[in-house]
């Protein structure tokens, strides 16, 4: 097995092998069964389908697993998805510089920023596991409570459209994609941060705090000619890739933002971790 | 000194902000050797052993181990260097033998079998499939010493190894140390201070006091240094003096050690004080252990400030 493949299982092993890895997934399965039991138990059908209904649809045909499973996204993708990527991105170089097995591995002979790169890259494909298992369980638990039939998305101010049963899923992979990328921006924050002499909460903190920022000054209206300069405004591609029709330029424009700030964060935190004395 | 170093610093120094940890250190590490290097805590010990590994950047001066330069070449030079430094860290929740593959990889694929042997060497055998936060610190400090010969090392560097063990702990560390001088050929360099374990490990050793070096040389030239001679008699301050009107001693100290002059023998001092009607009942040299050479030294450093 070529020696960049097996740093690259090393760090899957290091990663998937310790227990926190998994909180983020079972914060996910609570979350989303506490929001189909509300859903399923509230007036929440009710008010979907009178807005259908307003709208000329007959609601009986959309109140389905996908739109469920789609809504279900939206907190989690807002709120827990950041929290669990930072916390693992700011795990990744500043816990093992805090436990002292960096030093360890740093006795060895192998460049600093291939180490990098292959703990970058592990949590890339964390991220991308984070999002699928976050897109998958959703849609298998909506199933269980909601039949399988056309999908219906609505995101005040930005999207309303209905789909059939098949267009939506494909949709609903292709936004997962995107929520991906999301997932590896914000882990990539947190990793750029733990390349510095920090602490791994330091560092999961500082990135949440810069997400943070994003979002408050999204939401004021000053800052809206200035939104292209926002982080979280660039993180809104997913869900339009339910519009119609499809926006292809500001979703490019987005997937462009996001892939530059991935490689800036990591540039960054190369450079700080290769200049960094690492000592006991 | 004809072995060809494999650990050489020239002129290094390292500063943190303000402070200078290593200050203009030339040390040569022959082949070979088990090299001591001591000093208390915060002395430059660990700040020079992370220079030689590329864990630390020299603000000045020059690494080069196994004759490459580490800031320049460090893949090439540490390609054939195994490391365990003090309270060594693993990946607790995983297996000592996942550990141990893992660490390999990132010095060059290595077969399982060699892996095997390694175990089997350090004596974990059995346990390497138990998760390391089962382990003792015995055992921890086994497979500290595991991942640092998987790399088939030509220089091993211990940075306190016996540190947070039990008695019976570093009495089998140290055995370990010797017999991988012995059957391996491995030269080492053993961070410590423990004295009496530099002093029954090395054979060399350098002193480092506020990341200068006050010492380099031979574990025997620190025992030649000051020859005492410990004295028993019926009056010694008597016979001191005696032996002083006499020229034959230098200097006396704690009521029973005596320094004779250059080419004074014991038998001289017996004569004279017997001659002086003065008892004595036990004269024989003693050997400064590394210890006494360790604090005069200090001692002489605090002095000359």
């Amino acid at each position: 097995m070529n020696l960049r493949w097996r740093h690259l299982r090393n760090e899957l092993w290091k990663l998937f092998g310790k227990k926190r890895t998994y909180i983020g997934f079972g914060a996910f399965v609570l979350a989303q069964n506490a929001m189909l039991l509300v859903f399923r138990f509230t007036r929440w059908q009710a008010d979907m389908e009178r807005m259908l209904e307003g709208n000329g649809y007959l609601a009986l045909e959309y109140v389905s697993a996908l739109t469920v499973a789609l809504i279900m996204l939206i907190p989690q993708i807002l709120l827990l998805m950041p929290l669990y990527a930072a916390l693992v991105g700011g795990d990744l170089v500043a816990k093992e510089v805090e436990d002292g097995t960096l030093r360890m591995i740093l006795s060895r002979p192998i460049s600093r920023f291939r180490l990098l790169a292959v703990k970058w890259a592990a949590g890339v494909i964390f991220s991308a596991m984070l999002v699928l298992v976050l897109g998958g369980t959703a849609l298998l638990f909506a199933r269980v409570w909601f039949p399988w039939k056309g999908m219906f998305v609505f995101v005040p101010g930005a999207v309303f459209n209905v789909l059939s049963a098949g267009e939506g899923l494909k949709l609903y992979f292709c936004s997962h994609l995107l929520m991906t990328l999301n997932s590896s921006v914000v882990l990539g924050i947190a990793f750029m941060f733990s390349c510095f002499n920090m602490k791994p909460a330091a560092a999961t903190i500082l990135a949440l705090s810069l997400l943070f920022v994003n979002l408050v000054l999204e939401g004021i209206p000053f800052f809206e000619r200035y939104h292209d300069y926002l982080l979280t405004y660039h993180f809104h591609a997913w869900r339009h890739v339910f519009s119609q029709p499809l926006p292809w330029s500001q979703i490019g424009q987005s997937v462009c933002v996001l892939l530059a700030v991935n490689l800036t964060t990591f540039l960054i935190g190369a450079a700080a971790f290769q200049a960094r004395d690492i000592k006991s | 000194m004809g072995a060809k170093p494999v650990i050489q610093l020239k002129h290094l120094s390292k500063k943190f902000g303000p402070r200078l940890a290593v200050d203009d250190l030339t040390l040569d590490v022959p082949a070979g050797e088990i090299y001591g290097l001591l000093g208390h805590n915060g002395a430059g010990k660990s700040t020079a052993i992370g220079m030689m590994l590329g864990q630390v950047w020299p603000t000045s001066g020059e690494v080069r181990i196994c004759g490459h330069d580490v800031t320049a070449h460090r893949r090439v030079a540490l390609q054939r260097v195994g490391a365990i430094f003090e309270g060594p860290a693993f990946y607790d929740y995983l297996s000592g033998g996942r550990n141990l593959e893992i660490l390999s990889s990132y010095t060059a694929p290595t077969p399982r079998q060699r892996i095997q042997e390694v175990i089997e060497w350090v004596g974990l055998k059995g346990r390497e499939d138990s998760k390391v936060r089962t382990y003792s610190h015995g055992m921890r400090a086994r497979l500290a010493l595991a991942q640092a010969l998987l790399p088939q090392p030509e220089l091993l560097i211990l940075d306190e190894p016996s540190d947070g063990l039990d008695p019976e702990g570093i009495h089998e560390m140290r055995q370990t140390i010797l017999r991988l001088h012995r059957d391996l050929g491995l030269t080492i360099l053993l961070s410590s201070h423990f004295l009496n374990e530099v002093e029954q490990l090395c054979t060399r050793i350098a002193v480092l006091n506020q990341g200068r070096k006050v010492f380099e040389g031979s574990l025997a030239s620190t025992k030649q240094r000051k020859a005492w001679t410990r004295l028993k008699a019926g009056d010694f301050p008597l016979a001191v003096k005696e032996l002083r009107q006499a020229q034959l001693i230098t200097q006396e100290r704690d009521g029973h050690l005596i320094s004779l002059s250059a080419g004074v023998g014991t038998d001289q001092i017996v004569r004279l004080l017997v001659e002086r009607g003065i008892p004595v009942y036990e004269i024989a040299p003693v050997e400064e252990a590394l210890e006494d050479f360790y604090l005069s030294l200090m001692n002489g450093q605090r002095e000359a400030k």
